[in-house]
């Protein structure tokens, strides 16, 4: 089966206009125009298979939106192929644009001022959708999200998250095969970004559709998919398992330790390097292959309560690909 | 594939329903405005009874008439396609199976049917309590000339709006524009005099403009009064505009989504 995402040597090269401050600074840029390059997007490429389910991730203004646009066809790409469902995204053919969706965590379709029952009834018509099916998907949706009692208040007097949850559900009405979802958990809070993982997650399974997630979180990447794309700069780092990264950079694992009576930091420094303390708790990084000893050791020369070991946070791992490289 | 843009028209009404306080402004606002202008010929009038042509009850039918030309034609949605593209939404209907122009267009019409609702009953309201001395035209054939005319002046002004509307894909603003052709609009357009008051060389070269065929046209048709060779006349001028604005639309919508997709915004 030919994949369902197909980007090779994809390049998103923005022209800005370099504009003069003041205005004669606008004036000037009438007639004259300096131009320079961002290249957003630089050379990249990947397939993603049926039912995958991809997290994209690398810091601010490393080129994830613009991919997801350039995958949506809502920018033309500089040069580079790529290829969604068979589909040339940048053409739009409706046979293409009934099969996928994009997911702006700062975008809104829904009419602010309606229920967001009324833009669920419009996209039904947008996408043709018949009645059986719409009642089908509707009905599925509201009881995943749990959010029947809802449909009928005016948008703009729900919460974030209840908002958010309506938007999925006006996004995936026509039962998209594709889903790019670009910061979908942003500006949520805690829970709501669990209730939006915890979907994402199931409607993957249930759907079997393919999706691929940007985040600058590394919790919704952690938790949700088993590869991941991670990119800065424009150019994609690194293509694979979350695990095998994690382990690569995996130099270290995290003790954590409560003591049963008090004890001095200086006592800790030669089981390894102390991050946290606090007489009574300590967080201790160990070098990878000395987990046992070393545990070993705190367990014999102190009065524990209780120790567990971590890997370390995937935020650890990711900045030191970023200032490494793989 | 009717029944998408008729989605639209629905949700588009019940979004107008929704900003009762801001059209209740609009239309207070409509109103002043007849009855400034309404008062103002109604003085012209107290001194003599034919002023450039027209007698007291003529230019009265035709401030009537245009207000209500006015309302339907003014009442336009496709200036919000500049916001859209401003503030990055456009990015819904770019990813969906959905037409631009009919989409707009659509919104369009539900916007207008609810300004004429509504000025239909101000109207009937002020000639109730004014009873000015109004012409009831009752011709067919100059009713029929005075809907289409409207019609064809209805669509003309939805292109001038949208094509000022998509210069937001290349300027930050487009109220500057727009606030422009309002004013050409109020003055040469018919909305305030009949046009034909000013000099007759003054006249002649507006004609060729669209402008006279938003309001002046259709009101003047509906007077009764205009030769049959001047109302052909006028059906060609305003076709061809229409004809080039549509062309227009095309053009600049094709290049607005060329530039947009290659500069993203
Ligand atoms: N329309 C645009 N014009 C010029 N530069 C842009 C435009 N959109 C994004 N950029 C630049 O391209 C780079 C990638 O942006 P983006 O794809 O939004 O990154 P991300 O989503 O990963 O934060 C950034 O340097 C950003 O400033
Ligand atoms: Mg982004």
């Amino acid at each position: 089966m030919p994949p369902v995402i197909l980007v090779k040597n994809l390049k998103k090269y923005y022209q800005v206009n370099q504009k003069e401050p003041g205005f004669w600074g606008s004036v000037k840029s009438l007639f004259y125009r300096k131009y320079y390059e961002v290249k957003a997007v630089d050379n990249i490429s990947f397939e993603i298979d049926e039912g995958e389910l991809v997290g994209f991730i690398g810091p601010n203004g490393a080129g994830k939106t613009t991919t997801l646009k350039v995958l949506s066809g809502l920018l033309y790409s500089t040069s580079g192929q790529v290829s969604v469902l068979g589909f040339e995204p940048f053409k739009r053919q409706t046979a293409f644009q009934k099969q996928f969706t994009l997911i702006m965590g700062q975008k809104n379709q829904l009419w602010w001022d309606l229920p967001a029952w009324e833009s669920f009834i419009l996209n039904k018509e947008i996408y043709e959708i018949d009645d059986g099916q719409f009642k089908k998907v509707i009905k599925q949706l509201s009881e995943m999200l749990e959010i029947e009692d809802i449909l009928k208040i005016q948008v703009r007097k729900l919460s974030l998250g209840q908002r958010m949850k309506c938007e999925l559900v006006a996004a995936l009405l026509h039962s998209p095969r594709v889903l790019f979802l670009d910061e979908p958990t942003i500006g949520l809070d805690v829970v709501a970004q669990k209730n939006m993982r915890d979907f994402i997650r199931e409607y993957n399974k249930m759907f079997n559709a393919t999706i691929i997630l940007t985040s600058h979180y590394m919790g919704d990447v952690q938790q949700l998919t088993k590869r991941v794309i991670i990119i800065d700069q424009g150019k994609i780092i690194y293509d694979g398992l979350l695990k095998n990264i994690v382990e690569k950079f995996s130099s270290h694992k995290v003790i954590k330790v409560d003591f049963e009576s008090e004890v001095e930091k200086k006592q800790l420094e030669s089981i390894g390097q102390v991050k946290e303390f606090t007489r009574l708790h300590a967080v201790i990084d160990v070098p990878y292959n000395e987990t046992a000893k070393r545990s070993g050791r705190l367990l014999n020369k102190f009065h524990v309560a209780d120790l567990t070991i971590e890997d370390p946070q995937i935020e650890d791992i990711i900045r030191q690909v970023f200032s490494s490289g793989v | 594939m009717i029944s998408k843009y008729w989605a639209v028209f629905k949700i588009s009404w019940e979004q107008g329903l929704v900003y009762r306080l801001n059209f209740t402004l609009w239309r207070v606002r409509s109103v002043l405005q007849l009855l400034l202008v309404y008062f103002i010929w109604w003085t012209v009038f107290q001194s003599q009874t034919q002023v450039f042509g027209y007698t007291q009850s003529s230019i009265l039918t035709y401030i009537m008439v245009a207000a209500l030309i006015r309302a339907v034609i003014l009442s336009s949605r496709a200036i919000d396609i500049a916001g859209h593209i401003n503030e990055g939404s456009v990015v819904n209907f770019l990813v969906k199976p959905l037409g631009f122009v009919r989409y707009y267009f659509s919104r369009d019409l539900a916007d207008k049917l609810l300004n004429i609702s509504f000025v239909l009953v101000e109207i009937i309201l002020l000639i109730t309590i004014l009873k000015p001395p109004i012409i009831y035209q009752q011709d067919p054939l100059i009713l029929l000339l005075f809907v289409m005319s409207a019609s064809l002046g209805l669509l003309l002004y939805f292109a001038i709006a949208f094509i000022i509307g998509m210069l937001a894909f290349w300027v930050e603003s487009a109220w500057g524009p727009l606030f422009l052709v309002t004013i050409i609009l109020e003055g040469f357009g018919g909305g305030l005099f009949p046009i034909d008051i000013l000099p007759r060389i003054l006249t002649d070269t507006l004609l060729l403009t669209p402008f006279p065929y938003l309001i002046y046209f259709p009101s003047r048709i509906y007077l009764g009064t205009l030769p049959p060779a001047e109302i052909i006349k006028g059906f060609i001028i305003l076709s061809f505009w229409i004809l080039v604005s549509l062309l227009l639309i095309l053009k600049i919508l094709d290049a607005g989504l060329k530039r947009y997709t290659a500069y993203g915004n």
